[in-house]
């Protein structure tokens, strides 16, 4: 394999996209939690992924 | 806990990953070196993060949970006093002989330095013991997956078996280490947003502190008799029995984790990557252990938060973790944490697959069943032994759904065998005087000892099978530390002498395997991070800092 960050980055930054629509779209529904949960942890993922993605892609 | 679509849809898309991940893998292998070893190519960052993801099991990640509702922040000791310390060690002062040795293995490690019959012994338990333990974290994920899921235990069980299947025989232990780095992250970053929330809705620390006894709270302070701590441990059997014997006995000699560090691409790579993963080690007990605090914490608080009962009336810790998962994430996110203990699960038992590959295929089939044959031989061995290992694990799982007892008595006995190796690995690497007689009788020795102490010794009902009982421990626990003691002690003097008593090897046959016998490599012309002691004295510096804040 090229490199182990473009499989890691793509994972987290399709998770993240997931995680952040749903968020949007469902609002949040967790008994304990008032804060939308997939919204703040979907754009973290986001970011983690695209950062990933990016350090591979400066380093090619 | 019912799932939604996406949750079903996060967990399919981190199983087409990992599978994609072995498929990609897989054109790179063509030797058995290649699938039993990943050849000795891996980047330091990579075998970095699956030296602590091999290692990271759902029991482990549901255990360590448990133990912080249960015993409070002192299960840090298991991290800061047991794990970060033994993996300094064994970056700094072992990896020179095993990574320098060219050995395989660990097995095949002790057959250069000592003796055929040593390595024989060391093998054969390592083989029987990983497949018992991957099937034991097997039936644990099954049965929690049914308690809290309602999934079909059969359903579960053969489903993660047939991916790790799948991923490990299609790219070996390259696959195995490039899927646990995506699953450490996977584990991070599923775990940490639960730390986190937990804390908060229990007012941070201090809310936790104020809510809870102050033992919960304080790894250090109350150490001085055991029945001051919920552990039942005073501070000498922690630090020798937990801190120094058990600790060092699994993270310097076990092949599971060391094999990670022998995959890397350099003798610097190979000592940096126990002690580059001390960081993030040292920071686990945050993502792990302080949601199971935090658990108990928040069931003080009238949130209408509980843990769940075990049939006997008391605390079911277990569930501490999916049952925060159900009070803090929302569907989507819970898809996310059950994918992440998922993937632990599967780092878990892909560790211990790759493992028994390596000591199967080199160690028992090329050591005693067919010594010379062409290499392609070797990996279609490795192969096969995939499909074995992960059949043998899933027959252990359905082994232990039925037969319970079977398994916590396997495990008393792995213990007493494993107790005394780290003092056969001390004396082998630094004192060139000892031999092969001496360490298999120090080995036996030593596993007896384990035993005799376990007959001779009370703890909750358990041990005291000799007949007389000499001593009384207030918990298992503490049981535990002094049997790892007494074993090592005794494998030590019994080494020692037996060695004294047998004739050396000749030290022509000892260089790279011993200390003074081996070139230690020259890197003082390196920046300070790709140095192993700068590393290994930032880790320390910071060890001793967060034991202080949490005294």
């Amino acid at each position: 394999m090229r490199d182990l960050r473009i499989p890691i980055g793509s994972f987290f930054t399709l998770v993240g996209v997931i995680l952040a629509v749903t968020g949007v779209v469902t609002g949040n529904r967790a008994p304990l939690e008032t804060v939308n949960v997939n919204l703040y942890c979907g754009f973290s993922m986001l970011v983690f992924g695209g950062i990933m993605l990016w350090l591979s892609r400066r380093s090619s | 806990m019912t799932l939604a679509p996406v949750d079903y849809v996060i967990l399919s898309l981190y199983f087409a990953f990992v599978l994609g991940i072995g498929w990609i893998v897989k054109r790179k292998v063509t030797t058995s070196e290649d699938f039993l070893t990943s050849g000795r190519s891996v980047p330091v960052w990579i075998t970095s993060l699956a030296f602590i993801a091999a290692n990271l099991g759902a029991q482990e990640v549901i255990g360590m949970c448990a133990s912080g509702a249960k015993y409070g922040i002192m299960t840090a000791h298991f991290y800061w006093l047991g794990a970060v310390p033994a993996m300094l060690f064994v970056g700094v002062f072992m990896m020179p002989f095993y990574y320098g040795s060219r050995a395989r293995s660990v097995p095949e490690y002790l057959k250069l330095r000592f003796d055929e019959k040593t390595r024989a012994l060391n093998a054969c338990t390592f083989a029987v013991m990983t497949v018992f333990s991957s099937g034991i974290s097997m039936y644990a994920l099954g049965l929690l997956f049914q308690l809290v899921l309602g999934w079909s235990f059969t359903a579960s069980v053969l489903l993660s078996a047939a991916i790790v299947l799948i991923y490990t025989f299609l790219g070996g232990l390259t696959s195995a280490i490039y899927n646990e780095v995506l699953q450490f992250f996977l584990i991070v970053l599923g775990f940490a947003p639960l730390a986190i929330m937990s804390m908060l809705k229990a007012g941070g620390w201090s809310g936790m502190a104020a809510r809870l006894p102050p033992v919960m709270t304080h790894a250090w302070s109350y150490l001085k008799e055991p029945s001051q701590n919920p552990m039942g441990v005073e501070v000498f059997g922690l630090v020798a029995g937990l801190g120094f014997v058990l600790s060092f006995g699994y993270w310097c000699t076990d092949f599971l984790v060391v094999q990670r560090a022998m995959a890397a691409d350099s003798m610097s790579s190979a000592r940096r990557t126990p002690l580059i993963a001390a960081f993030p080690k040292m920071i686990m007990p945050f993502i792990v252990i302080v949601p199971g605090v935090a658990a108990l914490a928040l069931s003080k608080m009238a949130l209408g938060y509980a843990l769940p009962l075990k049939p006997d009336g008391g605390p079911d810790y277990d569930q501490a973790m999916t049952t925060l998962m159900a009070q803090f994430y929302p569907s989507g996110m819970l898809g996310l944490g059950l994918t992440a203990l998922m993937a632990s699960f599967m780092s878990g038992m892909a560790g211990n697959v790759t493992a028994f590959n390596t000591v199967w295929t080199y160690d028992l089939y090329q050591g005693y069943i067919r010594k010379s044959a062409p290499d392609s031989h070797y990996l279609w061995v490795g192969r096969i032994t995939t499909v074995v290992g992960v059949g043998l694990s899933v027959g252990t799982a359905y082994l232990a759904s039925h037969f319970n007892n079977i398994m916590d008595f396997l495990q008393l006995v792995f213990g007493f065998v494993n107790a005394p190796l780290f003092a056969t690995f001390l004396l082998g690497m630094f004192w060139k005087r000892a031999t092969g007689h001496g360490a298999f009788t120090g080995l036996l020795a030593g596993t007896f000892a384990a035993a005799a102490t376990h007959g001779l010794t009370l703890a909750e009902n358990k041990g005291g099978w000799l007949g007389s009982v000499v001593h009384t421990f207030p918990s298992t626990m503490a049981q535990n530390f002094w049997i790892a003691i007494f074993a090592w002690s005794t494998c030590m003097a019994v080494t020692i002498v037996v060695s004294l008593l047998s004739a050396a090897k000749p030290e022509g046959e000892l260089h790279n395997l011993v200390y003074g016998l081996t070139d230690i490599p020259h890197d003082a012309h390196l920046p300070w991070y790709k140095r192993p002691l700068p590393l290994a004295a930032v880790v320390i510096v910071a060890l001793v800092v967060l034991n202080i804040l949490f005294w």
